[in-house]
């Protein structure tokens, strides 16, 4: 009869209820590389938890999209949205709050390179209006849903009259994320592309660009980027108050601090600032303009 | 055991059998005489329930024909059919094959074990012997037996379902003569009394052993006598080809 | 014209392909496909890696187990309530099997990806989804392929049980099972070869498994990473597929008894059934999250006009080119590589091995490559489906041919002939209607999976999808899907009417027998 039970309990595992407590489950948009995203996330997780006094978990996810559709399903409880990802949840999710951003986010910006080899004729621009002369070349964003990768540069190439279908082939690429874009401009893959500002920036004083083949050309106008994003529950579900404690524990995260200065460098920013709102209004209405807010 | 009474059953052109009456009682071993298409297989069909005909009334065992499914399954089990083309599953064995004749009275449980392993066998093998086979066919797959092989063990089937009513649907028919005898006479024995025997068959050459024969021409029964009664007329009538459109 | 020549007329596909290429070739990436063919040899054999490539099959494995369980499942019991002769056995009337297939059609007419994006929105992330987007639709096709078979077989049988007073069910079961089973066996091993297949695709987008990996690492250049990863698919597939042809060899009898293998068939299902539970737990399967957590977009703009005005026309345009010019691809590849290289010894063996390989890539990922090379647009999307389906059709010529009947090539060979003319006298007549009438079925599967390839920008009404489902444009998915839907049940029904007429019988399904020649 013992065994009978035995067996019952290991059938009906899968089933049974998640005993153990709250977990805090945290998450970030793909848009660098996986290893880079576990290490740093795996981080920010340990941080949270020992400072929370919950557990944390980090739950990996393979695109943009699915990072906004699990935080509006409520899989995911925190997630470091880029600007347009973050917009979309914030929509579709009644409640939810931005918790912080980064110093550089509010004044972030994205870059166009190109490959020397293939487009030795083009000097870096002075002006918006020369990306006019990426016309015909084949060009690769970084993710489809991404702010600095994506959703900008089109807006500034639309401002220089280039539309996606003038790139060569009448699409451009997707190279999924911007570590992705560097390293297809870089074989000759595809000509030219565009990506974050300050991925690009850490890649090229990490030595991982060679810049023999890579060129730098334009820098955007800033605009506002990534932040945290939290569910509007965390109070009910972790108790009065977490959402605050958990929004002073990023505020407070420290270069002083051997793990938070870790963090710290690997997000690539000083501290983390309260985030205000409105400032993604524009973002807002850039996303509305180019179809991927509806 | 089995009353026909004025039945019809429409067919395309022309009734397939037109307001045939025939009665057969306990022990009573019948032949049923007609050309190919004369209607002897209608007959036999609505005989055993595959056909409810559109007019006149079946008894069986001297109720009434049920319309209720599980009545009727009831009265079906005491009536067993010996398929022209024998109707056995090629995929099962030989003793699976036996077995089936035996599925109204089983419980769903021994329904599924027949189909992994060998049940009842020693019934099995009484039956095989009664058919004159060897017990060794039990396991062998059906679809390796000889065409003589196959037909004693649909009879064999009929052993095991322990039908009261026999009907046959010219089991002779692509037999040569000296197995037609031998099988002819092996059904004819399990006709006997309690039992009673309904066979057809498309020649009037195997007679002996019928206590009566039934005439069918164009659907309709044209003579009901003993075979020693039976004329040279009688069987010119439901031969001869004249009145056939 | 001779059956042959029908298996080698699509080659003609070729000619617009290569007017296409001149201006899709970019070369810039060359190198980059080099290295890629290179890493082959020196896949990353770092612990941790190998872990984590074991851990991505391990739970790509899970995930097609228990979607083909449940999609077996789902399609015996969908398959006898969409039976025509099951339905006139236990009801007395044929309208409730009708209703049941047309019903059975809508969960077919979707490619398991699409499904698995839909569910992830109205379930969230979590492995369930995976596998119930591939038990869907594979249920409903399987539970049309029994439906099909269990029409074909002889009713005879059954009529003499039900007259002998058998009840209903017990008579199906006795008469209705024993000669299917030898196709439910080898059909059923077919579709788990096709879940692996999907599951590993699923993963490609994210729905859990070894796909992510391959993804994440192929976008980020690892190459040496993504070839840790395709080798251990390679040896799970090749394990699969080996040990799926050896039972079904073992089982197959044509005459033989249903009982017989009854011991081994048992031990098999517990096999099976003991394995289920640590799947489970390696993908984090929880049911109560996966029946609790339902969740509808609210205020879904099911019938908002806006939604439905698209450029229909070229979109399904689109769609059927890439469809047609894929599916041609296919079917020509591995008949002239055949006929070309058949009197080297080595032809077969390199055959196999490209084939296995263009089984193994998902077709996104085979698109992202030739993106190295080719400039997107139409060709490396029809390249990728072509290219991945070839390696399935490929497969199913050649155990063709070495199941057939060798004499006759034999005798041609004896009397003179060279090797390519018995080839193509003897060995391509035998088989080419079932390779054909393969093939259309495969042009029908194509057509769902043009969605897949939407990645590379080949236009038609994927690209549409996965746009409007990256916006979370609702009023813009539903029509799609709904045209997308009619489309796939139209060319089912093309495909189909192809198959009958080349076939003149009952439809034999692709994996239905183990033998093509037949």
């Amino acid at each position: 009869m013992r065994s009978l039970f035995l067996v019952l309990a290991v059938l009906l595992a899968p089933l049974s209820p998640v005993l153990a407590a709250q977990v805090l489950r945290i998450s970030a948009i793909p848009d660098q590389n996986p290893e880079r995203l576990n290490r740093l996330y795996g981080l920010v997780a340990a941080e949270l938890g020992d400072q929370l006094g919950v557990q944390v978990r980090y739950v990996p996810v393979i695109d943009y999209t699915a990072a906004v559709t699990g935080f509006r399903r409520g899989d995911l409880d925190l997630v470091w949205f880029g600007g347009l990802t973050g917009v979309q949840a914030r929509l579709q999710t009644p409640g939810a709050v931005v918790l912080a951003q980064r110093d550089v986010d509010a004044r972030f910006l994205s870059v166009f390179i190109a490959n020397r080899q293939a487009l030795k004729d083009l000097k870096p621009f002075t002006s918006i209006d020369e990306l006019s002369q990426l016309k015909d070349k084949r060009f690769s964003f970084g993710s489809e849903s991404s702010t600095s990768g994506r959703l900008m540069p089109q807006f500034f190439l639309a401002k220089a009259g280039v539309e996606p279908k003038d790139f060569s082939g009448g699409r451009p690429g997707f190279s999924g994320s911007h570590d992705a874009t560097i390293a297809l401009v870089q074989s000759g893959a595809y000509e030219a592309g565009a990506l974050n500002e300050q991925v690009w920036e850490s890649r090229l004083k990490e030595g991982k660009v060679d810049t023999s083949k890579v060129v730098l050309l334009w820098r955007t106008p800033t605009y506002p980027d990534y932040h945290w994003v939290a569910q509007g529950n965390l109070n009910k579900r972790f108790g009065a108050g977490f959402t605050s404690k958990l929004q002073q524990a990023l505020l407070n995260l420290s270069p002083d601090q051997p793990r938070q200065a870790q963090v710290l460098e690997l997000f690539g920013a000083k501290k983390f600032i309260e985030a205000p709102v409105d400032q993604y209004a524009s973002i807002e209405s850039v996303g509305r303009q180019l179809g991927k807010i509806r | 055991m089995l009353e026909l009474r004025g039945v019809t059953v429409p067919g395309r052109q022309r009734p397939r059998i037109r307001a045939v009456s025939l009665q057969l009682q306990p022990g009573e071993r019948v032949a049923l005489l007609g050309r190919s298409g004369a209607g002897k297989s209608t007959l036999l069909a609505v005989a055993n329930g595959l056909i409810t005909p559109a007019e006149g009334r079946v008894y069986w065992f001297g109720a009434p024909a049920s319309q209720q499914p599980l009545q009727r399954r009831r009265q079906q089990a005491r009536i067993g059919t010996l398929w022209q083309d024998l109707r056995l599953v090629d995929e099962l064995s030989v003793q699976q094959n036996l077995n089936a004749g035996c599925l109204a009275r089983w419980s769903w449980r021994q329904v599924l074990l027949n189909l992994f392993s060998a049940q009842e066998s020693e019934a099995c093998c009484r039956a095989l012997a009664r058919v004159e086979l060897e017990a060794s066919l039990l396991v062998q797959p059906l679809g390796r037996l000889s065409g003589g092989q196959r037909q004693r063990v649909a009879i064999a089937r009929l052993l095991r379902q322990n039908a009261e009513l026999l009907l046959a649907d010219e089991p002779l028919a692509q037999l040569d003569p000296p197995l037609a005898r031998r099988l002819l006479q092996l059904v004819l024995d399990l006709g006997q009394p309690p039992r009673a025997l309904l066979l057809s068959l498309h020649r009037p050459d195997l007679l002996e052993g019928f206590d009566r024969v039934i005439g069918l021409r164009q659907g309709e029964l044209v003579f009901d006598q003993s075979p020693s009664a039976l004329s040279p007329e009688d069987l010119h009538h439901l031969y001869s080809s004249s009145g056939l459109s | 014209m001779t059956p042959a020549g029908q298996m080698l007329i699509p080659a003609l596909v070729l000619l617009p392909l290569l007017w296409l290429l001149p201006g899709a070739v970019h070369g810039g990436g060359l190198a980059l496909l080099l290295q890629f063919w290179v890493a082959a040899l020196q896949p990353s054999l770092e612990p941790h890696l190998l872990l984590t490539a074991l851990r991505g099959i391990g739970v790509t494995l899970a995930i097609a187990l228990w979607s083909w369980l449940l999609s077996l499942l789902l399609g015996f019991g969908g398959g006898l309530l969409s039976s025509v002769a099951v339905s006139q056995r236990l009801w007395c009337c044929s309208w409730p099997a009708l209703l049941a297939r047309r019903l059975l059609a809508l969960p077919r007419s979707l490619h398991e990806l699409l499904w698995g994006l839909i569910l992830l929105q109205l379930m969230g992330l979590q492995p369930g989804v995976a596998v119930l987007a591939i038990a869907l639709p594979y249920g409903a096709l399987v539970a049309r392929v029994m439906a099909d078979q269990l029409d074909a077989l002889p009713v005879r049988p059954i009529e003499a049980l039900s007259t002998a007073g058998a009840p209903a069910w017990a008579a199906l079961f006795t008469a209705f099972l024993p000669p299917l089973w030898p196709q439910v066996l080898s059909y059923g091993g077919y579709r788990l070869e096709c879940a692996l297949r999907s599951a590993t695709l699923l993963g490609v987008f994210g729905l859990g498994g070894i796909g992510a990996d391959l993804r994440l690492s192929l976008q980020s250049l690892q190459f040496h990473e993504v070839w840790t990863s395709l080798w251990c698919l390679a040896a799970v597939m090749l394990l699969l597929e080996w040990s799926v042809r050896w039972l079904q060899r073992r089982w197959h009898q044509p005459l033989g008894c249903v009982g017989q293998r009854g011991l081994e068939l048992l031990l098999l299902a517990v096999v099976l059934g003991l394995l289920l539970i640590p799947s489970a737990q390696l993908m984090e399967l929880r049911w109560q999250e996966l029946f609790s957590s339902w969740h509808w977009p609210e205020s879904l703009p099911l019938w908002d006009v806006a939604g439905w005005m698209q450029p229909w026309l070229p979109l399904i345009g689109t769609t059927l080119l890439l469809t047609l010019l894929s599916a041609l691809l296919a079917l020509a590849i591995t008949p002239w590589v055949l006929l070309l290289l058949c009197p080297w010894n080595g032809c077969r063996p390199l055959l196999q091995l490209l084939g296995l390989l263009a089984r193994l890539l998902p077709p996104p990922l085979t698109a992202l490559l030739l993106l190295f090379v080719l400039k997107p647009g139409l060709l490396p999307a029809v390249l990728a489906l072509g290219l991945h389906n070839a390696g399935i059709l490929g497969r199913l010529l050649l155990e063709g041919l070495d199941a057939q009947d060798q004499r006759a090539s034999e005798a041609l060979q004896l009397a003179g002939a060279g090797p390519r003319r018995s080839l193509l006298v003897a060995g391509f007549n035998t088989v080419a209607r079932s390779y054909l009438s393969f093939g259309a079925y495969r042009a029908d599967v194509i057509l769902r999976e043009s969605v897949v390839v939407g990645l590379v920008g080949a236009g038609g009404l994927g690209v549409l999808l996965l746009e409007s489902l990256s916006s979370f444009a609702w009023i813009e998915v539903v029509p799609v899907l709904v045209v997308y839907a009619a489309l796939t049940l139209i060319g089912e029904a093309a495909a189909d009417a192809y198959r009958s007429r080349l076939l003149s019988g009952p439809l034999p399904l692709e994996g239905l027998n183990p033998a093509v020649g037949s």
